[in-house]
């Protein structure tokens, strides 16, 4: 079941996976080729200085970047679900429809994840290469919440498209985006790392909402 | 007779607009059973309780003796379902969307599929998105078939299709229908097609069923009468005679009275009639004289 579900999903998902993997590794070879350019021109010694004194990332222009492919990554995957009532024939398969449900979720959280991480990944091969373990080590622990974020963005976008009332909708999209800026209030390095765990508890609990879009719908609400 | 369908005492309104109230009804082992009404009457509101995607405000419904809330997987096995406008996932061609749904199915009839796909004029890569309505109605047919269930519910199944198409899907599944003893409950707003393919027939009336019959038991005995009366007469129609309308002299009214019977009414109230005639009617007709026009 989980196989044919993630096909499905594959089929719907391929072109916003592969250009979201082309703009992920075009701004972090971006990002990278910059600061690789900045130690040319100034010195490491001077970089390593302001990343220190003055808490610069040199990598934060990418920090829209997840919640953005989050928000995509779901339109593109549950609006054709809710065009013409698509997602009633998702829900009439013979299988546990939350399982279904939890399977589609389940499948566009782990290609997130996996976009998301192979990205922190070459930002940190390629940091360790011209910075010390511990700088490298507090930009990507700064990077990661805008990648959970994007996580985030993307369960919450799933629960406004699977709602089927537009009025409940709107509501839905108000109250995600106040909570996609809790991840963006500080923009200083590291400041989220006591509440890391929280924000991973909180994205979790997330992933239940979408269940509530659906219950909604199998009663038959409408505007 | 075994009842695979039975629906008791729906109620349902949308906010505070009723659709009905108390609909009760049953549908027979191995029947066809059209459900025929007006815009607006609740058609689609009982395929969408039946297929689960809708919560009435009261009552219940049973399939296979299962209430349909919370439907087990292993009865949606059981249900072939068309929602209206043959809605299949447009992003697949036609050998995904196979693909798909045999994972689901045990009993998938590859071939049931295929030898409908082979009469479109498709490539087998072309997504369904950019099919026709005719195309798309095959493909969502061929699925069904394919899934092989003992009951379909066919939400509108002739909408958007062309003569030609709708004709070929009358066919075919009558033909499924009847060679592997399958139910079948459908709506259609094209009463034509169900006069080829129906078993039995409920008509429907803003919130409520005016009947419930075997479609040759109509088209046997409701009748047509026809004449000439008296201009701005008034016809005293009791509960035997349907919808009676007067344009200048042409009286027309709908029965299910014997043509005896209705002469015999006619005199017995001395209604001053002229050119009395009265004519068997086919299924659209029928709908008509029992709903009426508006």
């Amino acid at each position: 079941m989980i196989k044919a579900i993630f096909y499905k999903e594959w089929i719907k998902t391929k072109w916003i996976f592969i250009l979201s993997a082309l703009a992920l590794f075009g701004f972090a070879s971006y990002l990278i080729f910059n600061v690789y350019r900045m130690i040319e021109l100034k010195g490491a010694v001077h970089i390593w200085e302001v990343m220190i004194q003055r808490d610069v990332l040199f990598i934060d222009m990418i920090r829209f970047v997840p919640p953005v492919i989050g928000i995509l990554f779901a339109i593109t995957q549950f609006v054709p679900e809710m065009q013409r009532k698509c997602l009633k024939l998702t829900l009439h398969l013979p299988c546990d429809a939350q399982k279904i449900i939890l399977s589609m979720v389940g499948y566009g959280a782990v290609m997130l994840l996996l976009l998301f991480s192979a990205t922190l990944a070459c930002f940190y091969v390629n940091l360790r290469i011209i910075l010390v373990e511990q700088i490298a080590n507090h930009i990507i622990l700064s990077a990661v919440v805008w990648f959970l974020s994007g996580i985030l963005a993307y369960l919450l976008t799933a629960w406004c498209v699977l709602e089927p009332t537009w009025k409940r909708r709107i509501l839905n999209a108000v109250v995600s985006i106040l909570l996609v800026k809790i991840f963006f209030y500080n923009v200083a390095g590291e400041a989220y790392n006591s509440f890391l765990p929280i924000l991973l508890l909180y994205t979790a609990m997330a992933s239940s909402f979408v269940f509530l879009s659906v219950s909604r719908f199998k009663e038959g609400k409408q505007d | 007779m075994e009842n695979i369908i039975e629906c008791r005492n729906l109620t349902h309104y949308y906010n505070k607009r009723k659709i009905y109230e108390n609909l009760s009804f049953s549908v027979p082992k191995g029947r066809i059973l059209g459900l025929l009404g007006k815009n607006g009457t609740g058609k689609t509101t009982s395929i969408n309780i039946l297929s689960g995607y809708l919560k009435p405000k009261e009552g219940e419904c049973l399939i296979f003796g299962e209430n349909i809330v919370d439907m087990r997987p292993e009865l949606r096995a059981k249900i072939g379902l068309l929602i209206e406008g043959h809605v299949q996932y447009d992003f697949m061609n036609i050998e995904q969307i196979e693909k798909f749904y045999s994972r689901f199915y045990p009993n998938w009839k590859r071939e049931a599929y295929y030898e409908l796909m082979s009469r479109l004029k498709v490539a087998p890569k072309q997504k369904i998105s950019r099919m026709s309505c005719g195309q798309r109605s095959q493909v969502a047919l061929g699925l069904i078939l394919a899934q092989d269930p003992e009951l379909l519910i066919l939400d509108d199944f002739s909408l958007g299709l062309d003569p030609g198409y709708r004709r070929l899907f009358v066919d075919y599944l009558k033909e499924y229908a009847n060679s592997e003893d399958k139910t079948v409950f459908l709506t259609s707003h094209i009463i034509q097609d169900m006069e080829r393919l129906i078993d039995d027939c409920i008509i429907m009336d803003y919130g409520k069923i005016l009947t419930q019959l075997p479609v040759q038991h109509l088209l046997d005995n409701f009748r047509k009468v026809s004449c000439s009366l008296p201009e701005r007469y008034k016809f005293e129609a009791n509960s035997d005679f349907y919808n009676p309308a007067q344009i200048g002299n042409n009286f027309e009214v709908y029965t299910f009275l014997p043509e005896n019977d209705i002469r015999s009414y006619f005199h017995n109230q001395q209604i001053p009639n002229d050119n009395f005639r009265t004519e068997i009617l086919n299924l659209e007709d029928a709908f008509i004289g029992l709903t009426g026009k508006y």
